[in-house]
């Protein structure tokens, strides 16, 4: 056995990379399980039958693995072009932000015309917030990293004036007024139809970005800057259209959980839109996971969701200790990122032994 | 020498310390390495002597630089075993081989270019590690620098070097840690005509020493000749050669290498000028540093007419290449092609309009490397109607062209959908070459084509280039090499300091006088 660089990763070599991260979280859990008195197959039994059992977790596994998945293709799309995407959460709650202004001000529209007008608003809204990162990214190099960081902020306290004593102050403190019923998303099942947007989007990114001019010039910027600009590519208008498209996608998932999840028909109090947002950044975990291709992000962002899901059933079910669940998804993640690892390198088996030293 | 600068912990058990002149102190027993669709290596015999310089030759992809590669542990032979002084190693990574006394100096200078010469050199060497003693590295690395005649200011920082300093710097690294065994990976290709000249000097004051050193080299053929010992010959992965210096003449070397007779003579051709093409009015433009770098320059390319501009790598001409693309930004002055001002054109529109440029930087500019040859190809296509309808890419044509390409200027792949990092240097030229000359550009801006080719190449490139000329393009070919500027040329400017320091035509070119003006001296 040696360790040997790796020339090619191909697809299939990821998803067996990934497979085996898998085994190692489940493995190095039990060990905790078993300190805690648990009998780890059944553990495992629990938070499985939990997330995808439709008369328990599966909805929720579904509905949070689509705001994945939004979350993830708004991370994919940017990063192809080398721009780390670190604002989705602030394009989120731009697309909030927009999608509830339509929803208030044009409550009297039918359904058919208002769903669509508040999905548009939302995801222009997000694209002009991604827009700004692009823009100052493509023309002054300014580092996206930081000023997402700062423009999240900015729109996590937008959010705040607006619902926080603010004009869409509702009954409650601290809560939104709630949606009007005719801007709440048609539910195919426990599953709102918003999920047949995020599955399109998928499929159309993963065309665009193999087939389309366009998709072709993102790939080469994001391989080799140097390349695009002799090839005559515009570094500006690429990192433009891809924050822009990456920020409008954020922009839908706002729609997609506010109105989809029959729990909210509003903005929540301030601690828990956070925590929706704070969602968003597993859309970089799964980006990273599914080696930012738009159709593996569905798989990916689903079985994530389903961690997060599945895992609540080991304080619900077996009454283990509050933090549990977020243990392992630390392990989870810790594991998938060290896993990475055998994406440059590969592991050899040698036939005879006795030439390797 | 090494032993005066008391060196402790492991490299006191060098393996290679106290190595004879003559004992044979390397052996490379059936090397074999495997890439995809290609054997880099088949079975390779080599050996080195103490105090011996054994030059290593070949073309590119002839599998040299994977051959030192594994030498240096950076590479895991897949059948072949490495023995020092008779003892069977292996190198897991370079740390086994540095332990053993082997240093090797990269063609792409991995050095930190905001540390100062001095902190390069003693980065890590094993006392460097807790506690840094300045004051007396830096004595004993100026013995080590007076020992051999380098001239190195040690507190400057590294950025400010020359390629030739950069060069030295990582000699007296590689050194400083003790090393017996020196691999040098084309050493001449950066330097000037006396920096080369020096490096040689120092060369065989180490070889003087007892240390063995593995220059290897693609195309220059002469250096072989004046400073090795011995000479091994690699082709498509194989040795095909393995001689004594004295044994050995240029014509042999080369035929040995590309395997057949090679004329060192570009096949002229003559033809009637069309008319004037591009017209350059007192440009100007700054470097990368934001220092002046080309200063005022004036001259004229018709169609049928290579344009050559000579110079020693610095003096503006790589600025020049850029503004003519629109790579760069114009400061003062103006550009005309085909009666159009194009000043302030943008790269994409001078593309479309019939102007191609071929960067001297093949992996970074003129290829994505994770890319296959069909993405490749497309970079200089992707723009065209005809490539592109309705926004989505018409891959059966970039795939045809692609197909032509390969054939056409013989690029050798496994196949064209392998990625460009899996080409060599010479391979990837060829596309390159083939992608922007397939386009029937009106106007190519050629920046080194043949730098650092092999002599099968560089005729290859030549020729192409005067079948271009034929065709009645209009070309500016960059060069440093002086053979090839007045064997190819219609008209030469010598570049200094970003001025041409004249125009002379081929007929009144001698090779002295525009080395002299290269250099900076004035002829009339």
């Amino acid at each position: 056995m040696k360790l040997e660089k790796r020339l090619v990763l191909t697809g299939r070599d990821a998803l067996k990379i990934s497979i085996f991260s898998i085994i190692a979280t489940l493995v190095v859990f039990s060990i905790l399980l078993i300190w805690a008195g648990v009998n780890p197959i059944e553990a495992y039994r629990e938070i499985f039958s939990y997330a995808y059992d439709p008369r328990f977790g599966l909805g929720l596994t579904i509905r949070r693995g689509m705001f994945l998945l939004f979350a993830t293709l708004a991370f994919i799309l940017p990063l192809r072009a080398g721009i780390w995407n670190v604002g989705v959460e602030g394009q989120f709650y731009l697309g909030t932000v927009g999608a509830f202004w339509v929803g208030y001000t044009l409550s009297d529209l039918p359904s058919e015309t208002l769903i669509p007008l508040m999905l548009i608003v939302g995801a222009l809204c997000g694209a002009g917030f991604g827009a700004i990162t692009g823009y100052l990214k493509g023309k002054l190099n300014v580092d996206e990293i930081v000023l997402a960081i700062m423009l999240n902020n900015i729109a996590y306290w937008l959010i705040h004036f607006l619902i926080v004593g603010g004009p869409w102050m509702g009954a409650a403190e601290s809560v939104s007024r709630p949606l009007p019923v005719s801007a709440w998303a048609p539910m195919i099942g426990e599953v709102p139809s918003t999920t047949l947007i995020a599955l399109a989007i998928s499929v159309f990114l993963y065309f665009l970005l193999t087939k389309f001019t366009v998709g072709y010039q993102i790939r080469t910027l994001g391989s080799s800057s140097a390349a695009a600009r002799y090839a005559g590519m515009s570094p500006l208008k690429i990192s433009l259209f891809v924050m822009a498209v990456g920020g409008a996608i954020a922009g839908l998932a706002a729609y997609h959980l506010w109105a989809g999840d029959p729990g909210f028909h509003m903005i929540p109090k301030p601690q828990t839109y956070k925590q929706q947002g704070d969602l968003t950044y597993y859309g970089i975990v799964c980006g990273l996971l599914c080696v930012l291709n738009p159709l593996a992000a569905i798989p990916t962002a689903t079985f994530i969701s389903g961690m997060t899901v599945g895992s609540t059933a080991l304080i619900r079910r077996l009454g283990l200790g509050f933090g549990i669940d977020f243990t392992l998804l630390g392990i989870l993640f810790l594991s998938l990122a060290a896993f990475q690892f055998f994406y440059q390198y590969r592991i050899v088996r040698r036939k005879k032994e006795g030439e390797v030293i | 020498m090494s032993r005066k600068l008391q060196l402790k912990g492991s490299l006191a058990e060098s393996a290679l310390e106290g190595a004879k002149r003559g004992e044979t102190i390397l052996e490379m027993k059936g090397i074999t390495k495997r890439f995809p669709g290609v054997v880099a290596n088949d079975h390779i015999d080599f050996d080195i002597k103490g105090g011996e310089i054994h030059a290593l030759v070949g073309e590119n992809g002839a599998g040299k630089t994977t051959l030192m590669n594994i030498l240096y542990g950076l590479l895991r032979p897949d059948e072949g075993e490495i023995y020092i002084r008779g003892k069977k190693v292996d190198f897991r990574s370079p740390l086994d081989s540095i332990e053993v006394g082997i240093g090797m100096v990269h063609q792409h200078r991995k050095l930190i270019p905001a540390h100062s010469a001095l902190e390069n050199i003693i980065l890590g060497h094993p006392e460097a590690g807790k506690i840094l003693n300045l004051r007396r590295a830096e004595a004993e690395v100026k013995k080590l620098c007076e020992k051999y005649g380098f001239k190195l200011d040690l507190n400057a920082k590294v950025w400010q070097l020359s390629a030739g300093e950069k060069q030295m710097v990582e000699i007296v690294k590689a050194l400083y840690r003790g090393a017996k065994l020196l691999i040098l990976d084309e050493p001449t290709s950066v330097l000037t005509p006396i920096e080369t000249e020096k490096l040689m000097r120092a060369l065989k004051a180490m070889a003087e020493d007892e240390l063995a050193i593995i220059p290897f080299i693609t195309h220059k053929l002469p250096i072989v000749l004046e400073v090795s010992d011995r000479v091994t010959v690699l082709r498509r992965g194989k040795v095909v050669a393995c001689l004594s210096t004295k044994d050995a003449t240029m014509p042999s070397l080369a035929r040995s290498m590309v395997g057949r007779d090679v004329a060192f003579k570009v096949e002229r051709v003559e033809v009637q000028k069309g008319g004037q093409i591009l017209e350059v009015e007192d440009l100007s433009a700054l470097s990368d540093k934001g220092v002046p770098a080309l200063r005022g320059v004036s001259f004229s390319v018709r169609q049928g007419e290579i344009f050559g501009i000579a110079g020693i790598a610095g003096n503006g001409q790589h600025e020049l290449a850029e503004v003519l693309m629109g790579l760069r930004k114009v400061e003062r002055g103006k550009l005309i092609f085909e009666g159009k001002d194009i000043t302030n054109s943008s790269i994409l529109e001078r593309w479309r309009m019939g102007i191609a440029y071929i960067p001297p930087e093949r992996v970074e500019v003129g290829t994505v490397g994770d890319f296959s040859l069909v993405d490749n190809l497309a970079l200089n296509y992707y723009f065209e109607p005809e490539f592109s309808r309705r926004g989505i890419l018409d891959y059966r044509k970039i795939r045809e062209r692609v197909e032509d390409a390969v054939s056409e200027f013989g690029v050798v792949c496994s196949s064209t959908d392998c990625e460009a990092k899996t080409l060599s240097g010479g391979n990837l030229q060829r596309l390159i070459l083939a992608r922007a000359i397939l386009r029937r550009p009106r106007l190519l801006i050629a920046n080194l084509p043949t730098h650092g080719l092999d002599v099968g190449g560089i005729e290859f490139v030549c020729n192409k280039l005067m079948e271009l000329k034929k065709a009645m393009m209009g070309i500016v070919f960059i060069s440093e090499d002086l053979d090839e500027i007045v064997a190819m040329s219609d008209r030469i400017a010598p570049v200094y300091e970003g001025k041409f320091v004249d125009i002379i035509p081929a007929e009144n070119a001698k090779k002295e006088d525009i080395g002299a003006m290269m250099a900076g001296l004035r002829l009339k």
